[in-house]
């Protein structure tokens, strides 16, 4: 384990400039200020700017269109709000849902945060609504609005508990604080916020490029063109999470962050109830545990709420907060009426009649770039011939909801220097910054098939189970045009062929595609959940309904074209076949040949070497001692034991209806389902020359020479299985009680291939007049006389029994079929040797 | 290494913490324990696998044994067996350590059906398998079992997966019990091996949802029925039979039953062995349905309630073992009172039991969470601490592991608890665990009451139906602050009574580990 920690750069939001640390710093002193002061606070100067995690990133560095960035400002200051904006790409970010905020923010925050949101929560984009109105009547706005906000009740959600699902009572209160945090760190919380400086992540190799930007200063870092790639990307602020929500009220917003927030630049990290509360825990961890917090007050001043109400409307809050039954106040002029330049403007001065917002220069000059093309923005059109209005568009909505924070895009983008360490394997694996980050979404268009695209997009396309980071889902509406615009700027739309005009004619290629995916590709990829040992990566199953056929046709073909520095080898160095005994090693053929295997993967059998890496595992393979299983079978029942021995020959017991009722040669039993599958699926044999014995139970009584033979019954008890005990050697011999008479049954292989019974009779009350006992010989349709004591069946079945001083025994037609009765007469004990032969 | 920035923090947070100091009035909770301040995990095994509990290709970890725990028995104060899941008994020598860092794995037998439960029990070990009851001996001593014998089978098992059997546990009087489940949705053979002409035309295999024992002689006695998934069997400290069930079609929530001769609890398919030889139910003619529970406990004259319900969510989703503290004290204050493991929550609740009226009836409570899956089996070991064996494929669990073992150790420490809850005719009275703060304890409003029952019905599950807010008349509290009467108004038999004492504090200002409990009254007593 090695420590982590960032370096830091200067760059923050604040106006000062000041670290990270120091901003924390910062706004405590300014708490012990207030703390200090008696009667009304004097409200402290805010020192940050609005955070924008598109614009901080990329604007303030020069990385994007300067008018760009101001329209990305527009939107996510939500300046489109009240000064609307005639296209959709413009609508504005808003605030969140406030309907229920009486219950999930503390009255006190929300009485501060009016007062002066930048201050209670540096980088807010929440304008100072209050600087509207004149400082004396401030504090009683605030507290009016307050009021009205604190009546806003709405219970939590009911959240359902099932088997999948478990739902600790009272969840909120039981998060735990360590686990909190390293799922803060885990899974996908710092691609945004910020990490905890102390916290450890497990040692990775440091990437080449990682490694080179050590190494470099400043001058040297420009010279190569890597001062974007080596600058800590800043983090979206938390503000005073403490002061603002409760246990509760933090852990129903982290499980469902959109349905307060449908904005969505807070994604759903799909977290269960208990991950929820742990995160809030951690993040809450100032305060105290398992105290049952008192309810706030719920008795409302309803003259005071009813002024708030109507001071919500007027102020404009409703424009940015919707709030169940409030009316949205007046709009104001429409952007594209605006005057960059006005001196009454919520930009400028703070000035009575208007919300106020306060920017640094950057942000103004890029509003007021934005403003001044803005006959660009009746729809976003191209800065210049290079970007297509799809991929300006795309850019625009990457840079809103943050995509880039984690993918990179056209070389721009991608998890941030320092963040990369977060990104953790499970079993820390190392698969290269290629497999342990987040994929990158240049050309993407050209590689996913929309509707993958789309079911991502859904929250259910998660094929990196190797990945602790979670693909967030965002609010349907936001991302519903991504995969659409990621297509057309991709150009992909008309470029994609169809599969038979890639590969041709597939439909008989799939058993060489499966000895070609043998050759290499299972090296590196699962397959249908199975992979060679230590193997981790993504998942072949299901490719053919992920990638376009020609991505794939491509990618095979020679991978580092498609994807510079990937780890995927080229198996067609120069368009040439490694492998000349495959179709010829034709390399289109043996292509389409992969992509038929893939396409089919359900119902075909894994290529040799999963195969026997999944046998190492669960195959049965006695090697110097027999291996006995107890298992469903379809050939032996529910009650089937089943043994398997070294000379390749094996046979299944049936312990319900008490006999031997199955044998066959070569390989013996895989015993996954038997061991690990829920669903209990029967065994079956793996070898070949599979034969049933004869049903029915082994011995019978008769008396007066009662025939047929009794046949099974469950309730029948003169039959009674007793278990089985193993000798030396582990051969069982099977124990069960018929009558006055218990029988050890022991059967094993001979040298020659056949199997051994030895049927050991005692009998239990030998002072008893002897006991005339039948033993079953041989069942057929027919039966074939050998010797006197040996038959052989219709089904190639030959039974020889010991003559040990019996009579032969006789032949009996019952229902279409010949039994074999020997009568054995037993005094004390006898053993009777049988053999069969197949 | 501490970088610079810091440093120079450091002074400004010690500030901070003072400032708090003087803000915050109750500063004292904050230094407040959890549950692993008096009840510690000790981690002997747990492995996380790389597959989802519920995956198709579910792979137990790469590194090694997969301790699934299934069965598990204290063999001394070095070792313990354990069954697990793919079929093998091993046996953990070592497992007492702190931290257990030299525990030795032998493999005692192999090629057990899906075994879920294990037993010492004279010279042997006794293990139920999907088809029969095993005991398992080493006769040569070579550390390895070579007799398998059947000492009781009999049972339908037509293949479903979900026909276990779990057991055994020993009673008083030298029987084993055995709990099998019901199947669910049979068909193709499966239906073959089902009792012909069934009572009410259940079509169930023999046996299937009934509670068994196998006497000292052998003999399988079948002795009561309704079971649905009755993967938790123990007995209390005089011996008397218990099994917990779980929720699912006919089971409202999970349940503690009190086992005797024709009981009948939940799932009427048990009744399909209704007229098989030796069951003692008969006359069963009709099975009422879609009713509130105390309705179908009047209409339904066999049917006996849970000695105590686990309402869903609130005490856990699916109960499984039941062990009982028979330490005398070594594992904490709660000695002779019954722990329930709990599998999707990965946790375990309390139990204390009283009789009232001839029947067992009584309270829940939370105990230990955060297990690191789900917890199958239990068993106490002989210094008193509790073994906890783990597993949760093929459903879900909480933590964050696949499998393991466990073990819960008392750190010495009492927590301040419910330790018990009596019902009154007039309400409940509540022992400590330590005195309570009288002021806070009188405050009626420190308390909450409510009360609430179930519907009886063949769906998955139920509401709670029929809920009431009830008042907290008065409260009294014993000159040693350990005893706590509660007047209660609108007391109803058969509803589930539930308590939340948020408001009270112990006499050293704290407020109780769990300040939750759930009474299943019966009966009031008269």
């Amino acid at each position: 384990m090695t420590g982590f920690r960032e370096q830091r750069s200067t760059r923050t939001p604040m106006m000062d400039r000041s670290t990270g640390r120091t901003r924390v710093v910062h706004w405590f002193a300014c708490v012990v200020c207030m703390a200090h002061v008696s009667g009304e606070p004097a409200i402290a100067q805010p020192e940050s700017v609005p955070f924008v995690a598109g614009f901080d990133r990329f604007a303030r560095h020069g990385k994007i269109d300067t008018a760009l960035s101001g329209w990305l400002l527009l939107t996510e200051l939500s300046c489109t709000a009240c000064h609307t904006a005639t296209s959709e790409e413009f609508a504005p970010k808003l605030g969140p849902r406030l309907t229920g905020v009486g219950n999930r923010v503390r009255h006190d925050w929300i009485a501060r945060f009016l007062r002066s949101p930048q201050l209670l929560k540096p980088g807010t984009t929440m304008p100072d609504v209050l600087a509207a109105v004149p400082e004396s009547e401030r504090a009683e706005t605030a507290a009016a609005i307050a009021e009205f906000l604190m009546a806003q009740q709405e219970p939590f959600p009911e959240i359902k508990g099932t088997g999948a699902r478990p739902v600790p009572h009272e969840f909120w209160n039981q998060g735990d604080v360590a686990a909190g945090r390293q799922l803060y760190h885990r899974v996908g919380c710092v691609a945004c916020h910020e990490p905890d400086q102390d916290y450890e992540t497990v040692e990775s190799k440091p990437s080449p490029l990682d490694q080179l930007l050590e190494q470099l200063d400043a001058d040297e870092l420009k010279e190569l063109g890597l001062t974007t790639a080596a600058r800590r990307v800043e983090s979206v602020p938390h503000g005073d999470l403490l002061a603002k929500y409760s246990r509760q009220s933090l852990t129903f917003f982290l499980l469902d962050p959109h349905s307060t927030r449908p904005s969505g630049r807070m994604p759903n990290l799909k977290l269960s109830v208990v991950e929820a509360a742990d995160i809030a825990t951690w993040l809450l961890r100032e305060q105290p545990q398992r105290t049952v917090e008192p309810a706030e007050s719920t008795a409302r001043n309803s003259e005071l709420v009813e002024n708030g109400r109507r001071l919500f409307g007027e102020l404009g809050c409703a424009n940015c907060h919707a709030v169940t039954g409030t009316v949205r106040g007046a709009m104001s002029k429409p952007l594209a009426q605006l005057d960059a330049e006005a001196s009454r403007s919520c930009m400028g001065a703070p000035q009575t009649g208007l919300p106020h917002f306060l920017l640094d220069s950057v942000q103004s000059a890029a509003i007021k770039s934005a403003l001044a093309e803005r006959a660009r923005m009746v729809s976003i059109k191209p800065a210049n011939v290079v970007q297509s209005v799809a991929e300006q568009q795309l850019h625009f909505q990457l840079l809103k909801l943050n995509c880039l924070a984690c993918h990179e895009r056209d070389m721009q983008g991608g998890v941030g220097r320092y963040r990369r360490p977060y990104f953790e394997t499970i079993g820390h694996v190392d698969i290269g910054d290629e497999g342990r980050l987040p994929p990158p979404l240049t050309a993407v268009g050209r590689k996913l098939q929309t509707g993958w695209l789309t079911r991502v997009l859904q929250g259910n396309g998660d094929v990196r189970s190797h990945l602790r980071i979670r693909m967030p889902v965002f609010p349907a509406e936001h991302v519903k045009s991504l995969p659409a615009l990621l297509v057309e700027a991709d150009h992909s739309a008309a470029k994609q062929p169809a599969e038979k005009d890639v590969f041709g004619d597939i439909s008989k290629l799939a058993d060489d595609g499966r000895l070609l995916l043998d050759t290499g590709c299972v090296q590196c990829h699962p397959l249908r959940g199975d992979a060679l040992p230590g193997v981790v990566g993504i998942d072949l199953q299901g490719i053919a309904t992920r990638v376009h056929p020609q991505w794939f046709h491509d990618f095979l073909l020679d991978p580092g074209q498609l994807k510079s520095r990937t780890r995927m080898p080229t198996f067609f160095p120069g368009g040439q076949s490694q492998n000349r005994q495959i179709l010829a090693g034709d390399t289109e053929q043996q292509i389409a040949a992969m992509w038929a295997y893939l396409k089919g993967l359900e119902r075909y059998q894994l290529p040799p070497k999963i195969e026997q890496a999944r046998s190492q595992d669960y195959e049965l393979i006695p090697k110097d001692r027999p291996i006995v299983l107890r298992t469903f079978m379809d050939e032996a029942g529910t009650h089937a034991i089943a043994v398997g021995f070294p000379q390749r020959i094996h046979l299944a017991f049936d312990a319900e209806q008490v006999r031997f009722a199955h044998a066959w040669r070569g390989r013996f039993l895989d015993a996954r389902g038997t061991w690990f599958e829920r669903f209990a699926p029967p065994a079956r044999p793996l070898g070949e020359k599979q034969i049933n014995l004869p049903p029915g139970v082994p011995f019978a009584m008769f008396n007066n020479e009662q025939f047929p033979h009794p046949t099974f019954d469950a309730k029948d008890v003169t039959y009674q299985f007793l278990g089985y005990r193993l000798d030396k050697s582990g051969v069982p011999t099977f124990l069960y009680r018929f009558g006055r008479f218990d029988i050890e049954d022991h059967i094993q292989p001979t040298d020659d291939g056949q199997l051994s019974r030895r049927l050991t009779i005692t009998d239990r009350t030998p002072e008893q007049s002897p006991a005339s006992l039948w033993l079953r010989g041989h069942v057929g349709r027919t039966l074939k006389y050998e010797s006197p004591m040996s038959y052989t069946s219709d089904v190639g079945l030959t039974v020889s029994v010991s003559q040990n001083g019996e009579r032969a025994g006789e032949l009996n037609g019952l229902e279409g079929r010949i039994e074999w009765l020997i009568p054995l007469t037993i005094e004390r004990k006898k053993s009777i040797e049988v053999r069969y032969r197949w | 290494m501490v970088n610079q920035s810091s440093q120079l923090a450091l002074p400004l947070i010690v500030l901070l913490c003072g400032l708090h100091a003087v803000a915050d009035a109750t500063a004292a909770d904050r230094a407040q324990a959890d549950e692993s301040d008096y009840y510690r995990l000790v981690s002997v095994a747990t492995s996380e696998a790389s597959t989802d509990s519920r995956s198709k290709n579910w792979k137990p970890a790469p590194d090694g044994l997969a301790l699934e725990v299934s069965g598990l028995t204290v063999l001394d104060d070095r070792r313990v067996a354990v069954a697990i899941r793919k079929g093998e008994v091993w046996i953990l020598d070592g497992v007492y350590d702190d931290p257990p860092k030299n525990v030795t794995y032998h493999r005692f037998a192999a090629a057990l059906h899906e075994p879920l439960g294990l037993l010492k029990h004279g010279d042997s070990l006794y293990t139920a398998q999907r088809t029969e009851l095993t005991r398992l001996r080493d006769t040569d001593d070579d550390g390895q079992a070579d007799e398998y014998l059947t000492v009781a089978k009999g049972w339908g098992v037509t293949g479903h997966y979900h026909e276990y059997a779990y057991g055994p546990k020993l009673d008083r009087e030298g029987n084993l019990w055995l709990t099998l489940n019901i199947g669910m949705g049979l068909t193709g053979t499966q239906l073959d091996r089902t009792i012909k002409d069934p009572p009410l035309g259940y079509r169930q295999g023999r046996w299937r949802g009934w509670g068994m024992k196998v006497t000292p002689a052998g003999d399988l006695v079948p002795v009561c029925a309704g079971m649905r998934s009755p993967s938790g069997i123990g007995a209390n400290a005089v011996g008397d039979m218990f099994y917990t069930d779980q929720q699912g079609n006919w089971v409202a929530t999970n349940s503690l039953h009190h086992m005797r001769d024709g009981a009948f609890y939940h799932h009427p398919e048990a009744l399909a062995s209704m007229n098989e030889e030796d069951s003692p139910i008969a006359g069963i003619t009709k099975v009422p349905g879609g009713i509130a529970y105390p309705d179908a406990v009047k209409q339904f004259s066999q049917l006996r309630p849970p000695a105590v319900w686990f309402p869903y969510k609130k005490a856990g989703q699916s109960a499984t073992d039941i062990l009982l503290d028979d330490s005398g004290g070594k594992f904490g204050p709660f000695s002779g009172q019954l722990f329930i493991g709990e599998f999707t929550q990965a946790s375990m609740h309390r139990v204390f039991l009283e009789k009232v009226g001839g029947e067992y009836q009584g309270a829940c409570f939370p105990f230990r969470s955060r297990f690191a899956s789900a917890v199958l089996r239990m068993d106490q070991g002989t210094d008193g601490s509790v073994f906890v064996g783990l597993t949760n494929r093929g459903w879900s669990s909480l933590g964050t592991a696949a499998y393991g073992l466990q073990r819960l150790v008392w750190t010495g420490k009492t927590p301040f608890e419910i330790k018990e809850m009596r019902a009154m005719s007039n309400g409940f009275e509540l022992v400590f665990t330590r005195p309570v703060d009288a002021p806070t304890a009188t405050t009626p409003a420190s308390w909450q009451m409510n009360s609430h029952t179930y519907l009886y019905h063949s769906t998955y599950g139920s509401d709670e139906i029929l809920q009431r807010k009830l008042a907290i008349e008065k409260v009294t509290v014993s000159d040693d602050g350990l005893r706590v009467r509660l007047q209660v108004n609108g007391l109803r038999e058969l509803f589930v009574h539930e308590l939340f004492a948020f408001g009270i504090r112990s006499r050293d200002g704290e407020p109780l580990l769990h300040s939750h409990a759930w009474y299943t009254l019966n009966r009031i007593p008269r």
